[in-house]
């Protein structure tokens, strides 16, 4: 062979390599929980195997001048395709043949499987009921629409999502009665200042980091709040370290410059805040209606008009046309108290600044330089300003504390409902397919019609009986008459059923202006019926059996997996758990129902604002062993229950509803009569559903999703979750959230129509919490001199992708902990060897991996990694109390009342007290 | 498809294709490397290689202490240098034990395995992750450092094969090797002071990266660059004065060569980073940015004071709502326009 044959040959070689492996190539994505979370992806397969996908860069620019979001893309997506075959696939379904968590099981056929389930349901609903059959609502999205159709017409207990997975932002519900909102990832590139708080964007929006930098190019400045150095770091102009819990303290000194120096956008905190709404100097409460007139209203408020005097504040609409009265107060006569000096609430608020938090105050406790929040104070007012706010900070526990005192800021200076200002919750409703196929109980579109229209009536009904109700409000009403009775917070159940009553009642481990027993508060929530019937009966019921479908809870419940092992599942019949990977849930279960995962089967993205679009993955590859995807698995769990039932001479069950529903119609409510049968036909439903009521363009099929992979929405989907974004729908533009409350006056959903400041209900009075403060984090865990926290991986979606040896190889392939590098040295703690961490909770064994860039009393553990991959099977789990604020137990005050996926108590993770040693016993 | 021209006559390619990294847009992620490591690399043999792999600066690198092992060849004079160790240089591609872990997950804590690599684990591409250098909190820095092959303009492996199985493509300059003619000699390896040739130990033959020719031919990005979320790496030739290339090197010289020093004359370039300023005893921020500069000038050579200045005044002007052609290219806009190609620069679907 000549020498430049022989090259050629080996060039040749390589083409072969990239064109030969592949046979078909489609589009995909991934339907997990993830943010965006909506990445087109080619998916090449070869004999119906998958072998690799490309970003497929496809996404259309949304404003001329603002860069596009392509690739959209990050590792673990580009990974994913190693989960479809790695060593945690389940394949087959399982039953346990030894003791609980011991690891071994059986291979058995579905209908085995699915015989012992329905017996155990059948079993728990004789026994109980449906609601002794528990399940929590996972975020993975493809897992949602079928299992919430499942355990909606059965009736049985279903856990909020947003407090099992602990990322409800307290502080935004507090404020703005709402935290379903977001903006476009591209929105980012208006921004003139951002302040990443809370937040490590080069680990959680790696799809969407580009649009910092790409800000900075144009001109804008960031600032890094943060304990450690953390891996955004290298990309800000500032990095001011703070100490833990203390970011209150600095927000509300940065508000005591910009009201001390002038700097204040009054226009804007007097509409768009309570900020101009009076308040009595004699109870601090806001001034009402009902304490002026006989038989007023207590959610009607007063502001001071210069010429007119007392006013009431519009409910209706935010738009002033005069400059209410901020500084000056008046005497109001009173029915209960006499004549009363009145004052609006930001003059109280200016006393409290400047009584408490001068920036040399607040830098005694959060240890940033008075200059320097002097200088970013001053920015902020002159600029606009997005708070980049992770979802960190309602893990701490006066994580609402920190985020009111930075709504403060931002309402003080104008900037939300802007481009490229404000901040961003969490919203995943975009999608109207969704909520319908959840809800309808007719097929086709009719079917999606009818449950639309339905909803319409119910909301122009609303509005006829109080027309005060504008913009977004009567949606949440609806929404609110509509689940009341489908959901339950967890906190209701955790606290009697696993575990979490002993601990929440650790007064030492809580906050000191907790002044009565944490029991107390929880019987008067209890007794106020605010939390509705289901959370008042859900600690009488006892649980029989857990259907995880996608979830994990033994990893996410925070402090759950010793509480839950120990408490709750002794008490369980049956623990079932349906997921496409062995889970740290997964080895604790007594059944395993193989599911088929992306690329495996039709399913949507998470449909959220930040991309904009939404994306679909196709059933390209051969789903392996035996796994079934869950609208069939659910379907003929319908099925097995009616035969099981009318077995044992079963007819029917009592659903909450009021009706009594029979168990061979479970099929037919649950399919539709088989029109959503299985994966494919409920996307189409979905997506029909979506055209017909305009969410999505005319003429899109799953067909056109193939073609494209993707598509932008046509309009907002009609539930409250998703019109909480209160702007208009963005047409050829970035989407920022709030715009409708700014330019046409749009009312909050809070108790006062406005984003509020003051919270006035006689809990947070006694706690010194009715304005937003600074408060000491309370000692979680005992009195240890280290603060671990934690925050999300580079490496993992929560736990999925985190034991992937692709993954793994990226670092050091273990989980570890972050110490301070000398502050390691000094405890004898080399780099890279076993650590003990412990406290009052309990304790766990780690790899140290020293850093310099970790505050000498700080400790991370990222979160996500499975207690299996920890020595003696312990995670950072085992440390955390789980505690809850017993402030947020508080549900019948205006905003702060529950709705599905918001206002509800959250366990907290962050800033737990530990102490950690070189490890040297026997593993 | 055709086999290229070669040529072992560095000074004769027709063009040169490049690759400029924007490091103050990396925020190492690894998606590039997963995305070389899922086309390339994947059997036994290369498992263990990274032809694209991102490393923490300061830090040892992949593979360690890649800087003091290499071959330089200053002047086009080659020096032996060492080939790294396959656990200590490079670290091995791990196995783990999922099952094992799986099955003992309620054992008592003596008896319980937890999931981790079979072998003993004690180096890997990216085990300094995150470190970096400095005191809490006055002067912390790291950043991330993408590292691939240069296919430099005087490559050291070509010089040091004595098979002469290394070649440049005459098209582009893409660094190849005839794995038909190599012998496994490794001379290459030791040459490369980037550490950028592998050895495939099964196949006895060394591997490097091919800037994705396949795709290239095809005119498709590489895996690496087409892939990167953060937007940091920019592709075309070195002589198209209208792509993104000619103007970040040579119009407004802010990519620099990694190691100019070396004298290879690579066709990878990088911007410099920023970083935050220092922090004052008091914690005040002062006007020194935080990675130091002798840091960075061993790097990317003495201009890169320079290149920083640049782009700092660049930033400014936009600041000041001033157009800057600078800001407008590393923004980039068009996503598509990052490539400039010869042909469309779609995906083959």
């Amino acid at each position: 062979m000549s020498d430049v044959e022989a090259r050629s040959a080996s060039e040749e070689r390589q083409r072969r390599h990239v064109s030969e492996e592949w046979d078909a190539v489609a589009f995909g994505t991934h339907c997990v929980n993830c943010m965006p979370g909506d990445c087109p992806l080619y998916v090449y397969t070869k004999d119906g195997k998958v072998v690799r996908e490309e970003a497929a860069g496809v996404i259309e620019p949304n404003e001329p001048g603002v860069p596009d979001m392509n690739p959209l893309v990050c590792q673990k997506g580009l990974g994913w395709s190693r989960e479809l075959e790695g060593p945690e696939r389940l394949l087959h379904p399982m039953r346990r043949s030894g003791e609980r968590g011991e690891g071994r099981w059986e291979r058995i056929s579905w209908d085995e499987a699915l015989s012992e389930v329905a017996d155990a349901m059948l079993d728990a609903i004789e026994e109980v009921g449906p609601a002794a059959i528990v399940t929590e609502m996972s975020p993975e999205i493809v897992t949602v629409p079928p299992t919430a159709r499942f355990t909606g017409i059965l009736g049985v207990t279903v856990l909020d999502v947003d407090g099992t997975i602990n990322d409800f932002f307290t502080g935004y519900q507090q404020v703005f009665g709402k935290f379903s909102f977001a903006a476009s990832m591209d929105d980012l590139f208006h921004t003139e200042l951002l302040l990443i708080w809370h937040s490590n964007p080069a680990h959680t929006v790696i799809p969407s980091f580009h649009f910092i930098t790409e800000a900075r190019y144009r001109g804008a400045e960031v600032a890094l709040f943060s304990t450690d150095v953390n891996p955004s770091h290298s990309h800000v102009d500032y990095h001011v370290p703070v100490r833990h819990g203390s970011d209150a303290a600095l927000a509300l000194a940065m508000c005591q410059v910009i009201v001390s120096e002038g700097l204040v956008d009054r226009a804007f905190a007097s509409s768009q805040t309570d900020l101009s709404l009076l308040v009595r100097t004699d109870t601090d409460e806001f001034l009402r209606e009902g304490h002026v007139q006989e038989g007023g209203r207590d959610d009607r408020f007063f502001q001071l008009h210069p010429e007119r005097g007392l006013v009431p504040a519009e409910p209706a609409n935010l738009l002033l046309d005069f400059a209410p009265e901020l500084e000056e107060g008046c005497e109001v006569k009173t029915l209960d108290a006499g004549t009363v000096l009145v004052e609006p609430l930001f003059a109280r608020v200016r006393r409290l600044l400047d009584a408490h938090y001068t920036p040399e105050q607040a830098s005694s406790v959060c240890e940033a330089h008075p200059e320097t929040i002097r200088m970013l104070a001053r920015k902020v007012a002159s600029r606009r300003t997005r708070i980049l706010l992770g979802a960190g900070v309602c893990k701490y526990f006066h994580g609402d504390l920190m985020t009111r005192s930075m709504l403060l800021m931002l309402g003080l200076t104008g900037n939300w409902g802007k481009k490229g200002a404000g901040v961003g919750g969490w919203c995943s409703s975009l999608f109207d397919g969704l909520s319908t196929v959840m809800g309808k109980t007719k097929p086709g579109v009719e079917g999606g019609k009818e449950l639309l229209d339905g909803s319409r009536m119910i909301r122009d009904h609303l509005v006829a009986q109080d027309p005060s109700l504008t913009g977004e409000l009567p949606d949440r009403e609806l929404l609110k008459a509509v689940t009341s009775r489908s959901i339950v917070p967890p906190a209701f159940f955790w606290y009697e059923h696993a575990g979490y009553k002993e601990r929440w009642n650790r007064s030492d481990w809580s906050d000191p202006t907790m002044v009565r027993k944490f029991d107390d508060y929880w019987r008067e929530a209890i007794a106020s019926k605010a939390w509705g019937e289901v959370a008042d009966s859900t600690p009488l019921t006892p649980p029989r059996v857990l259907l995880e479908i996608g979830g994990n809870t033994l990893r996410r419940t925070r402090g759950g997996k010793k509480a839950l092992l120990e408490n709750l599942w002794p008490k369980l019949d049956k623990v079932v758990c349906m997921d496409y990977r062995m889970s740290q849930t997964a080895l604790y279960a007594d059944i395993l129902l193989p599911a088929t995962q992306h690329y495996e089967k039709t399913s949507f993205s998470m449909p959220t604002p930040w991309s904009m679009v939404l994306a679909m993955g196709q059933a390209v590859a051969t789903p392996p062993g035996e796994a079934r995807g869950e609208w069939q698995v659910l379907g003929d769990l319908c099925k097995k229950l009616a035969e099981r039932a009318e077995a044992r001479g079963l007819e029917s069950y009592p659903h909450f509803s009021g009706e009594t529903r029979r168990f061979d119609a479970l099929w037919d409510a649950f399919t539709l009569s088989g029109t959503m049968a299985d994966e494919e036909s409920a996307a189409a439903a979905m997506l029909a559903d979506a055209v017909t009521s305009g969410n999505m363009p005319q003429g899109t099929t799953l067909d056109t999703f193939r073609r494209k992979g993707h598509s932008r929405y046509a309009d907002w989907s009609f539930i409250a979750l998703a019109k909480a974004n209160a702007s208009p729908f963005p047409k050829n533009e970035t989407h920022s959230p709030l715009r409708n409350h700014i330019e046409q006056g749009q009312p909050y959903p809070t108790l006062t129509r406005r984003a509020q400041f003051l919270i006035d209900h006689p809990w947070y009075r006694e706690a010194g919490e009715d304005l937003p403060v600074h408060k000491e984090p309370p000692p979680m865990g005992g009195q240890h001199p280290f603060r671990l926290s934690g925050g999300h991986s580079r490496w993992s979606i929560h736990a999925m992708n985190m034991s992937s040896p692709l993954m793994l190889e990226t670092h050091r392939g273990k989980p570890f902990a972050l110490i301070n590098e000398a502050a390691a040295r000094e405890k004898g703690i080399e780099d890279d060897s076993l650590v003990r961490i412990w406290n009052d909770v309990g304790e766990f064994i780690v790899n140290a991996r020293l850093s310099p860039a970790q505050r000498p009393d700080g400790l991370t553990v990222y979160n996500g990694f499975e207690g299996f991959m920890f020595p003696r099977g312990r995670g950072a789990n085992e440390v955390e109390p789980g505690m809850v604020k017993w402030l947020h137990l508080v549900g019948d005050y205006g905003h702060l009342s529950y709705a599905p996926t918001e206002w509800q108590p959250v366990p907290f993770d962050r800033c737990i007290n530990v102490d950690c040693e070189p490890f040297t016993g026997e593993l | 498809m055709s086999g290229s021209e070669k040529t072992n006559e560095p000074d004769t390619v027709d063009r040169q294709l490049a690759m400029v990294i924007d490091l103050n847009k990396c925020l190492g992620c690894q998606t590039c490397t997963v995305a070389c490591k899922k086309l390339w690399n994947r059997d036994a043999g290369t498992d263990y290689a990274y032809w694209n792999n991102v490393e923490t600066q300061p830090g040892k690198g992949y593979p360690a202490l890649w800087p003091e092992t290499g071959g330089r060849s200053g002047a086009g004079e080659v020096k032996r240098g060492e080939v790294p160790d396959l656990d200590s240089g490079y670290g091995r591609a791990w196995d783990f034990n999922h099952r094992a872990a799986f099955e003992s997950a309620a054992k008592p804590a003596g008896e319980k395995a937890w999931l981790q690599p079979n072998e003993e684990a004690h180096w890997g591409a990216n085990w300094d992750e995150d470190r970096g250098a400095g005191h809490y909190p006055e002067d912390n820095h790291y950043f991330y450092l993408p590292r691939l092959c240069n296919h430099c303009t005087h490559p050291a492996c070509l010089n040091a094969c004595p098979r002469h199985a290394i070649y440049k493509d005459k098209r582009n300059g893409i660094v190849l090797v005839d794995q038909d003619s190599c012998h496994g000699y490794r001379f290459c390896v030791e040459a490369c002071p980037y550490k950028k040739v592998y050895f495939d130990p099964m196949r006895q033959v060394t591997t490097k990266c091919l800037f994705c020719l396949p795709r290239i031919e095809e005119g498709v990005p590489m895996a690496c660059a087409r892939q990167c979320p953060g937007r940091l790496r920019f592709v075309g030739y070195r002589d198209d004065p209208e792509g993104p290339i000619w103007k970040l090197v040579e119009k407004w010289k802010v990519a620099l060569p990694l190691h100019p020093e070396y004298g290879l004359a690579p066709n990878v370039f990088y911007l410099p980073p920023l970083s935050p300023p220092k922090l004052d005893a008091a914690g005040r921020p002062t006007a020194e940015p935080r990675i130091p500069m002798y840091h960075l000038e061993s790097l990317f050579g003495e201009t890169v004071g320079a290149a920083l200045e640049t782009l700092r005044s660049e930033r400014r002007k936009r600041r000041r709502g001033e157009p800057s052609e600078l800001m407008d290219i590393l923004i980039a806009y068009d996503w598509h326009k990052s490539f400039a190609l010869s042909s469309e620069h779609e995906v083959s679907r």
